[in-house]
């Protein structure tokens, strides 16, 4: 099966995503592997894809997304990276693969991937739940059970499809709702990509739900999942051999989940701490903490989210100002400082 | 109340100024460390927020630690009538001072303790390479050689990754014992070890000084060039009574190794299997020093995530490179050594050979306990998480207290948070009897023996015996858990719950010297190499 697995991201999660491709490619040397930036790099960073453990880069720039300047403007950093792997995964289905699969920056495969494959003979679509087994803890069904209620019974940190039937239709009607729809807006429904694909059950065929316990786990399934390293060198979850792993908030907030529901499960640690340590080797310093080339206006000044959410409900605002981001007169940034808004 | 704050002070940072000093917060500034707060919890930093005004009314209640010396959520997971009442944790532990007992362990296991701690092997590197040597000539070294007899007819060659006569090891003890072997057949010995610390195999490239012990006299730290031209120069013809033991690669380039010991004819000689350094840099096979790993296969995940899996091909490959050199006997102390080296390794062994570094003979029945007393269960040696100090902590901590039970730690250091009885005992080789001594002095029952990594030989398994005390062991623990098993010396118990659930049920008690009736030993060691009938060297 000829497959092609990409990730999204900005130049801050380049590091991140140098550990999820340099771990497929260990398991998975057959796949190609691309990258989809939505940023520019920063000044001083030598960027060379052709040194990068990707085969393919594509700007989300190039995408063909209509009015791309205000588009992007719409949506925060995390809005934006989620949006742009629609119209990715839609173009991919026409690109000659069988099958085309998206895995966040911040997860790492730690086994081979190939059940995936065989699940997808026989199925169009993959979906990995947050949850497969429910939590009885107060404080874990708050985190875990109601969080997931909030944000989406599948985390879209994985996605497998085809690229023909129900895969291909999936695709594409993820394009299009993540092109006008994909906020962190919860109160109204929506939670960037999340929510709309608590939908697929209803809407598409040919849908597995992956229930292997190792496949994305997380620090919210951590409190139903024992990590266990065996004498052979297998690393197994509730039994299941382990598969991929989603280090979702580096850093302190996610220390304090992972240990929260990890306990004594040593393992958890230890797989945490080999992550960080790929991190650190795969982290470039010319590269300043949180870059990202929009989030800032032309001349430097930081968007807020307010500034971005009146942008996007204003089409007005949207047919006078076609690039948002520029700065200087007749700008929506002076329109901004014309009205008193900043 | 005072006396309480006081003692506790110490463990704890400097105190803030300007507030009621008989209110919570003013007790709490006292100990408070603001700086770790700060940068331990960015998000109050960041939000402007006082730091001990934010422990005081948020911090505590969300887990967050005042120190990086008292855990909020172990304080009062330990302590449930803490919890209960509502009180700040850390100003109870301030003015009553912690409840009776050991202190408690971190909810998260001594495990993550470690795992949080560890230092990679490239930072250790970038250590080791920062310390200077001083390297004497080749004039000078061959000049101590002038005292070689017979042109180093008899020459004995031993490698370690150490000076043996100065340093603490089981390893050293056993290299002392074969360096007296050697003396007492009045050959000559040469002990070669590489001048710095190496935590790994040396590669081609990486040059290094090497100490040299020349007949139990360190000589100093010598260049390969000048160490090879001197054995040249002082060796006579061919001798077949030379002999070679590497007992450890540690710090060695292995071509360096067989170009020394070419220089005096050497090419056939022992292997000592001491650690497991010849299957993986992480000697100990203790993957990310927490488990053992039981040397799985080296593209295997759980080599994948181990700080050790990078570098185990350079200890792989290096140890490749000697036996592809050198024609080598591989000695192990025990069989289950022996047993996972073969399982795990396709180094081509000449041969192979089990010989324990110690064995026990007996001297009769021990005296009968007094009826009565407590179980008496005891650690010996250093309070090091690797020989299973925490799991003796932890039962400590929780039975330290319980009438039926007594626990006494024996050692050369002490560990001030273990309130129980401490006996100092300085073993080595000038005292190698001093552990069993006390340990019989003490009519110990029972021995904690918990190590994380499997052993592969325990002195302290067999003074533990000799001195009439049970063992109790993990399933992990290599050499000690066959010699528990095999001779009937104790219990192995599958894992730490099963540990605990053996003091709170009482099991453990049969292990009591009244139950037992135990045999009193004498350990009688091995002289190593000198104990193998080798073929001499053509």
């Amino acid at each position: 099966m000829k497959i092609l697995c990409y990730s999204s991201f900005t130049f801050s999660y380049l590091n991140r995503a140098r550990v999820l491709f340099k771990t497929l490619r260990k398991h998975h040397p057959d796949w190609e592997l691309a990258a989809l930036i939505t940023d520019r790099p920063p000044e001083g960073l030598v960027f060379d894809p052709s040194r990068e453990s990707f085969d393919r880069l594509v700007w989300a720039s190039d995408l063909g997304i209509p009015d791309f300047a205000s588009w992007l403007f719409k949506h925060d950093v995390v809005e934006v990276c989620t949006a742009v792997k629609g119209p990715f995964m839609h173009q991919a289905c026409g690109w000659g693969f069988d099958a085309v699969i998206y895995m966040d920056p911040d997860t790492a495969a730690l086994g081979s991937l190939a059940p995936l494959e065989a699940w997808l003979e026989d199925h169009d679509i993959l979906l990995t739940p947050h949850l497969v087994d429910a939590n009885d803890d107060h404080a874990a069904i708050l985190d875990n059970d109601l969080s997931a209620s909030r944000t989406g019974i599948f985390n879209l940190g994985f996605v497998a499809i085809r690229t023909t039937g129900e895969g291909a239709r999936f695709a594409k009607w993820w394009n299009d709702r993540l092109l006008s729809y994909c906020y962190d807006d919860m109160p109204n429904g929506l939670f960037v990509d999340q929510r709309w694909c608590d939908h697929v059950p209803a809407l598409f065929d040919r849908l597995k739900i992956i229930r292997d316990p190792g496949y994305n786990v997380a620090s919210w399934n951590l409190s139903t999942r024992k990590i266990t390293v065996e004498k052979d060198g297998r690393i197994t979850v509730n039994g299941h051999l382990l598969r991929f792993w989603h280090f979702t908030k580096l850093g302190a907030v996610g220390d304090a989940m992972t240990r929260r529901y990890a306990g004594r499960n040593f393992p958890v640690y230890e797989i945490w701490s080999w992550y960080k340590r790929e991190v650190t080797a795969a982290t470039d310093p010319a590269i300043p903490e949180r870059w990202w080339a929009f989030g800032a206006y032309e001349d430097g000044t930081l968007i807020t989210k307010t500034e971005r959410v009146l942008y996007r409900e204003r089409s007005d605002l949207q047919a006078a100002f076609a690039d948002p981001f520029r700065s200087g007169p007749d700008s929506f940034q002076a329109w901004l400082v014309q009205e008193g808004v900043s | 109340m005072k006396r309480l704050i006081s003692s506790a002070l110490g463990r704890f940072r400097r105190p803030q100024p300007r507030l009621d000093p008989d209110s919570d917060a003013g007790i709490a500034a006292l100990a408070f460390d603001q700086a770790y707060y700060l940068a331990t919890y960015p998000d109050v930093a960041e939000v402007g927020a006082d730091a001990l005004t934010h422990f005081m009314t948020h911090g505590w209640r969300e887990g967050r630690d005042p120190s990086a010396d008292f855990s909020v959520i172990g304080y009062l997971a330990a302590f449930p009538e803490v919890a209960a009442s509502g009180t700040n944790p850390f100003v109870h532990y301030l003015t009553h001072g912690r409840p009776k007992g050991v202190a408690p362990e971190s909810p998260l296991g001594f495990r993550f303790d470690i795992i949080e701690q560890q230092q990679t092997l490239e930072a250790r590197l970038a250590h080791i390479t920062l310390g200077q040597v001083t390297v004497g000539t080749a004039e000078e070294f061959a000049s101590a050689l002038v005292s070689a007899r017979d042109g180093l007819a008899g020459l004995h060659v031993t490698f370690s990754h150490d000076d043996y006569s100065t340093s603490l090891g089981g390893m050293q003890f056993a290299i002392r014992r074969e360096a007296a072997g050697v003396a007492g057949q009045g050959r000559d010995h040469l002990h070669v070890y590489s001048a710095r610390p190496w935590p790994v195999v040396r590669e081609a490239d990486e040059t290094e000084a090497l100490g040299v012990v020349w007949n139990g006299r360190v000589l100093g730290t010598f260049s390969l060039e000048a160490i090879i031209r001197g054995l040249s120069q002082a060796a006579g013809p061919v001798a077949t009574g030379r002999s070679f033991a590497i007992h450890s690669l540690l710090g060695h380039a292995p071509d360096e190794v067989a170009d020394i010991l070419a220089a005096v004819g050497l090419d056939r000689g022992v292997f000592w299997l001491h650690d497991f350094a010849s299957l993986c840099a992480g000697y100990h096979l203790l993957r990310n020093g927490v488990e053992d790993c039981g040397a799985p296969p080296p593209d295997s995940p759980a080599c994948a995530v181990c700080l050790f899996g990078t570098w185990r091909a350079r200890h792989t490959s290096g140890h490749a490179r000697l036996f592809a050199r050198l024609a080598l006997t591989v000695a192990a102390p025990s069989q289950s050594t022996l047993d996972l080296w073969q399982r795990s390794t396709d180094l081509p062994a000449e041969a192979t050979v089990v010989l324990p570094l110690a064995h026990l003979k007996s001297r009769g029945p021990g005296n009968v306990s007094p009826a009565g007393r407590p179980f008496r269960f005891a650690y010996a040696g250093l309070p090091v998480p690797h020989k299973g100090w925490p799991a003796f902590m932890s039962l400590a901590s929780r039975f330290g207290e319980d009438p039926r039970y007594e626990f006494i730690h024996l050692g050369a250091m002490r560990d001030r948070a273990m309130p129980y009885r401490f006996v100092e005992v300085h073993g080595g080789s000038d005292n190698p009897m001093a552990m069993q001594q006390a340990l019989e002095a003490a009519d110990v029952d029972a021995v904690l023996i918990w190590p994380l990594c499997r052993e592969t030989f325990s002195f302290v398994a067999y003074e533990t015996v000799a001195a009439g005390c049970a063992i109790v062991t993990g399933p992990d623990s290599g050499n000690v858990v066959a010699f528990v098993t095999e001779g009937g010396h104790g219990q192995v118990l599958a894992d730490e719950t099963a540990l605990t659930t053996a003091f709170q049920t009482g099991a453990i008690l049969q292990l009591g010297r009244a139950q037992r009736r135990p045999m009193l030993y004498d350990l009688v060691y091995s002289a190593l190499t000198l104990d193998l009938a080798m073929t001499p060297n053509p």
